[in-house]
């Protein structure tokens, strides 16, 4: 307990000690991006000696709103930037969604969002509708607690109880392994992660959903509907090392974290 | 005759039931965590999101969190029990009661956002080991209290009559008399206090924040073990098996606190009691 009181006291010294530590940049927000801008942080301050970048979470409007406060240099939102937060710049670093998995022998290559809504709710259950070959869809739905089923109930507007789902799978990886050697299955995993296997050659093919295809170029533009922008996000007037931490975070040499946190980069080059 | 056996096998059977659930959590979490633990996992900082790398960064945030929480807490605590104890029946003490058990009532997360503007934005101490230790002082406090207060209201009036009797001071009443056969429920206060400061994830996501590296001093933001496990399970694919370690890590803590508290608790009692 002395010990305690002992280093309690011994505070102030320490804090003298830390103020001229030096650079110190704060972000707050998104708890989906905090991974990710934690991992380009230490890249960060391995390549600027002298400078810290500390990462919090919180969720998206809490970033928001530290930003604004000056809590923060930069906040994190995984989301739009609404009409009432014009004040704000929002720098995309990339994007986050899910894309809608076939085995690749399914010569079905597009549903429409209603398609999909009737086969999870088990109203549909024969490709044979959907103009594919006649045999029994096998739907593979994603464990509760997934950010994944999340936006995909959210975007399809349906309750995951009311969802039939034959097989429930916990990881991405589970369930694209699942896909690739059912040849009747559906599924829907990170979309990031579906690509990066599909070049890699397992046997999945991504579906167009609404007639836009699930193409790296319509993920980053924003085309493709299940998906959203990862932004980091700054006021009027940031600071020198904030600007310099986004354009360190956007460069395409960080797409090997972003990949590896099942997200889309920005930058042309997969 | 058969009715009270009957009645003794269900309550039996109930207890079981609970020990079970223990068995159970530890079972599943030994069989699905032991896998990533190594002298590396304990000692080095996390690394590629917590998928790589250790946990040892998260256990010197989390040791000075809890030791903050508990070194800030225990003093204001233990006199508080006290005068509380002493004082049982005025309109300020009950009060000062009934205050204590809604404040334990009130939801963990409410503390974090509590902590965040009035340690963190107020007072200027940031995301830091600091104002997350401070608002968990804050949140064990009421449970430290009550259970310290029951615990010396519980020792027989007559011993307090014999003490004053005597003519021995209140102050050595307090130590010797009173101290000794309450230790062990103060003990069991302590345990409950440190073991909601140690396992608490909202209060401290606002507070003493997400940064992983080692803290070098109390202002430094440090994530705290089950911070980690909460962003792993949640937020990083692929780092489910961590996460069970992390939890198995913490389980063991928890343990070894709780040991360690009512052995003290016994030393202390036997050396009083003398």
């Amino acid at each position: 307990m002395k010990l305690i009181f002992a280093l309690l006291a011994m505070l102030p010294l320490a804090c003298g000690g830390q103020a001229s530590a030096g650079r110190v940049l704060t972000l707050t927000g998104s708890s989906t991006i905090a991974p990710l801008a934690a991992e380009m942080g230490l890249r960060f301050e391995a390549v600027n000696p002298g400078s810290r970048v500390d990462v919090q979470s919180g969720g998206s409007s809490r970033g928001i709103a530290d930003v604004r406060a000056g809590h923060a240099d930069i906040g994190m939102a995984s989301r739009a930037l609404a009409a009432s937060e014009e004040d704000l710049t929002p720098v995309t670093i990339a994007r986050d969604g899910v894309a809608l998995i076939v085995h690749a022998d399914n010569v079905v290559t597009e549903l429409t969002s209603e398609q999909v809504r009737r086969i999870y709710l088990g109203e549909a259950s024969d490709w044979s509708e959907f103009g594919g070959t006649s045999g029994p869809i096998t739907v593979v739905n994603k464990a509760e607690g997934r950010a994944t089923l999340t936006v995909f109930l959210e975007h399809f507007g349906l309750d995951s109880r009311a969802i039939q789902a034959d097989v429930i799978a916990g990881e991405n990886e589970q369930a694209i392994k699942t896909v690739a050697g059912t040849p009747g299955a559906i599924g829907y995993v990170s979309i990031g992660t579906a690509m990066v296997d599909r070049e890699a050659g397992v046997t999945i093919k991504l579906l167009a959903l609404d007639g836009v295809q699930a193409t790296h170029q319509n993920v980053s533009s924003g085309a493709y509907p299940l998906s959203r922008p990862l932004n980091l996000v700054l006021t009027t007037s940031p600071s020198p090392l904030a600007l310099e931490f986004i354009e360190f975070a956007r460069a395409p040499e960080q797409n090997d974290l972003i990949l590896r946190e099942s997200f889309v980069p920005m930058a042309e080059k997969l | 005759m058969r009715r009270e056996s009957g009645l003794k096998a269900l309550l039996w059977a109930i207890s079981m039931g609970v020990c079970a659930l223990l068995v159970w959590i530890v079972a599943d979490l030994v069989s699905r965590g032991t896998g990533p633990i190594s002298l590396e996992f304990l000692m080095a900082a996390p690394r590629d999101a917590g998928r790589a790398g250790g946990i040892g960064s998260l256990l010197v945030s989390t040791f000075w969190i809890v030791a903050v929480a508990t070194g800030v807490a225990l003093p204001i605590g233990f006199f508080s029990a006290v005068l509380l104890a002493e004082d049982t029946h005025s309109r300020m003490s009950r009060a000062v009661r009934s205050c204590l058990d809604m404040l334990n009532a009130v939801p963990s997360i409410v503390f974090g956002l509590f902590g965040n503007a009035l340690f963190c934005v107020a007072l200027g101490m940031g995301y830091s080991i600091l104002s997350g230790g401070l608002t968990l002082s804050c949140m064990i406090l009421p449970i430290l209290i009550r259970t310290m207060e029951q615990s010396l209201r519980a020792v027989p009036k007559e011993q307090r009559f014999a003490a004053s009797a005597l003519g021995l001071s209140d102050v050595t009443t307090l130590f010797r008399v009173l101290l000794p056969p309450a230790s062990s429920g103060m003990a069991v206060g302590l345990i409950l206090g440190v073991g909601r400061a140690l396992s608490e994830t909202a209060a401290l996501i606002f507070t003493a924040g997400y940064v992983t590296r080692f803290p070098d001093n109390l202002l430094d933001s440090g994530r705290s073990l089950s911070v980690h496990i909460f962003d792993l399970a949640m937020n990083v694919p692929g780092a489910d098996e961590r996460a069970y370690a992390s939890a198995l890590v913490l389980v063991v803590i928890l343990f070894v606190i709780n040991s360690c508290v009512r052995l003290a608790a016994r030393h202390f009692q036997a050396r009083l009691a003398t």
